[in-house]
């Protein structure tokens, strides 16, 4: 079987100042880290792992973006794909699931393409279901457990607004993962982290891809970012230092005035 | 010139890092009241690999360099406040090197695996009551008798003797085998704290109390040929190597701990108001704040190079004399240094600072340890400029 994991570097705080002059997030200076959902679906396709299965991590990011490939190579993936190019940048979800899909048809066979259900800076939760569409493969999102997987057949768990359904699916699916609320991230060991260093981890340009270059990068994504911008400051609130009753005398005053009551 | 860890290194510090935030921070005060570090804590180092890391892969090992096992100090000191876990991992990182290099091969196959799970202390009991850092004045006796050796004598100060002496484990010890050569007469051994004839006594610490501190007494004590570490007289050279890896690490160690704590204190004086304007502003604060930031950042600099330093000479590319330099100049103001940063932060929080419910108070007893341990900062000065002047200006010469 193979698997292929797909992962995002994301910054590790969410304190993270926007550059307003390029509508970018100011990524100098910035740590960052393994998208948490990554890794939760990185560790519940280390859990189907048979000693015979391969699990490939992939990430389209900068040359910095290694170090997450690293981690996921230190957490037990087999080997590491880096997509690094200009051609790249400025990318939506839409042509980030198009340069997925690319990579993972050079790969070639697959069983199951695992994917977090979303990144902690995006938030847009939808490179994982667009992938599946270029892919033509099913899909089951907001995976919180592989419950069963045997032969050709596997059995989600996957979060719903009232609770959790259970999904059986055939092979090859996309899933889309969440963690639950009791999932603690593994620590790679030191000697896991000193046997990455020695597993693949190769670094793909858009020459090794191919393909039309306008369905690239900010070429081919149907989102166009116009302006990036901070909400405006809240007004300084009125501190109201007085015994209770006058306290509430003065508030009630203060909101009459603004007609909110 | 170019001055950074390797991916690696990063790698390490991170899970590292992540371990302390979730297992170690939380509940480091306690360790002033329980006197141990948790089954859970050591556990939780035994699973990351962080006990005995020096150790080669063949023995269970991370077989890690100087620069790598600074890191590691770095977070943990940064994580534990009272010292304890820091001392845990810096004496077993530090003499597991010189198990590893100069240890046979039956001892590191009976030691290693069980210090790399936990399960056995591995420390270094040099200090007598009368020679601490003057090791040549050490009194213990070793000679052999039959296939072994037999061993008299008494160690005091010395750390993780509960932890040995309860848990398992050992130290690695110095004793005279032929006293009439003086240092050329010393041999250096592996001791285990549960053999018959051992008997421990405890000494309550002025900090780092998470981890025991204490002495025993070794009455005819028979150990094996191959507890022996490298060749017999050679023990005085030896033991150098480990006190210089260690002095590395508490180097580190003690950048680490003024700098936490100089967060703390940065954190408190933006907050804290005195005539109605934040504390941070008064210069007498500030010029403080900027006077032991970039100290402490400069003693950084220098534990790390002393710690590259001893990587250098273990690839052949390094002598021992510019080693002990090294290392003797970045310890040398290690513990002053950082001390005086934390004191100051201390100050800045008036009456909390002195209380036991501030974490500061528990570094600086703990810190103020490393103006001793593993080589007084007078004899770091000696070492120095011994190295600068030469032999003949040794003044015990």
């Amino acid at each position: 079987m193979r698997f292929i994991v797909c992962v995002k570097e994301v910054p590790e705080s969410i304190d993270v100042k926007i550059d307003l002059k390029t509508n970018k997030l100011q990524e100098e200076g910035i740590s960052t880290t393994l998208n948490p959902f990554d890794q939760f679906i990185l560790e519940e396709a280390l859990k189907l792992k048979k000693d015979e299965d391969e699990i490939i991590a992939i990430s389209v990011g900068t040359p910095q973006t290694k170090m997450v490939l690293m981690k996921c190579l230190a957490l037990g993936a087999d080997k590491a794909i880096l997509l690094s190019d200009n051609v790249f940048m400025g990318s939506d979800s839409f042509a980030t699931a198009y340069t997925l899909s690319k990579v993972i048809n050079k790969i070639g066979d697959f069983n199951i393409i695992f994917c977090g259900q979303q990144t902690v800076d995006g938030n847009t939760a939808q490179v994982g279901p667009e992938l599946a569409a270029q892919l033509k493969i099913p899909q089951v999102t907001y995976v919180e457990s592989v419950d069963k997987f045997e032969g050709q057949k596997l059995v989600v768990k996957s979060q719903t607004d009232e609770g959790f359904k259970i999904v059986e699916s055939q092979i090859p699916v996309l899933l889309a993962g969440i963690p639950p609320s009791s999932f603690t991230p593994s620590l790679p060991p030191l000697r896991n982290i000193i046997a990455a260093q020695n597993k693949p981890c190769i670094i793909w340009n858009f020459e090794d891809l191919g393909g039309p270059k306008d369905k690239y990068g900010s070429a081919g994504s149907l989102i166009q970012i116009i302006k990036v911008y901070y909400p405006p400051p809240r007004k300084k609130g009125i501190v109201i230092v007085e015994e209770p009753t006058t306290a509430v005398e003065k508030l009630i005053e203060l909101l009459n005035k603004d007609k909110v009551i | 010139m170019e001055l950074k860890f390797t991916e690696e290194q990063e790698m390490f510090r991170e899970s590292v890092r992540e371990f302390c935030q979730r297992k170690i921070t939380p509940v480091a005060l306690e360790m002033e009241k329980t006197r141990e570090i948790s089954i859970e804590i050591k556990k939780g180092m035994a699973e990351l690999g962080l006990l005995g890391c020096t150790a080669s892969p063949e023995y269970g090992g991370s077989g890690l360099d100087a620069v790598s096992a600074g890191v590691i100090g770095e977070e943990l000191a940064r994580a534990d406040p009272t010292g304890s876990i820091p001392v845990f991992y810096l004496v077993q990182a530090a003499w597991g090197f010189v198990l590893n290099k100069y240890g046979t091969e039956e001892a590191k196959e009976e030691v290693f695996p069980k210090v790399i799970a936990g399960e056995y202390f591995l420390g270094i009991a040099t200090t007598e009551s009368d020679a601490g850092s003057d090791v040549g004045g050490t009194r213990t006796m070793i000679k052999k008798e039959g296939d072994g050796y037999i061993v008299n004598g008494e160690k005091m100060y010395i750390s993780g003797v509960r932890e040995a002496a309860e848990g398992g484990g050992g130290h690695l010890t110095i004793a005279k085998q032929n006293p009439e050569l003086g240092t050329r007469g010393m041999t250096m051994f592996y001791l285990p704290l549960t053999a018959d004839g051992i008997t421990p006594t405890y000494i309550d610490d002025l900090g780092r109390e998470g981890i025991s501190c204490g002495g025993f007494a070794i009455d005819n004590v028979r150990i094996p040929k191959y507890y022996i570490i490298g060749e017999e007289n050679k023990g005085f050279y030896i033991v150098h190597e480990g006190y210089e890896f260690a002095r590395g690490l508490i180097a580190v160690i003690c950048a680490a701990a003024g700098l936490k704590s100089l967060e703390n204190g940065m954190n408190y004086i933006k907050e804290r108001k005195c005539f109605g304007t934040a504390i941070g502003k008064f210069e007498e604060i500030n010029f403080r704040l900027a006077e032991h930031y970039t100290r402490l950042n400069m003693l950084r600099d220098l534990a790390y190079k002393s710690l590259w330093t001893i990587d250098r000479e273990q690839q052949g590319k390094g002598s021992r004399f510019e080693t002990s330099k090294a290392i003797a100049m970045a310890k040398m103001f290690a513990s002053d240094w950082a001390c005086n940063a934390i004191n100051d932060v201390m100050q800045w929080q008036g009456a909390f600072g002195y209380s036991k419910e501030c974490p500061d108070q528990a570094a600086w007893r703990a810190i103020r340890s490393f103006a001793l341990a593993e080589g007084s900062k007078e004899m770091m000065k000696m070492i120095v400029a011994r190295e600068l002047l030469g032999k003949e200006f040794i003044a015990y010469k």
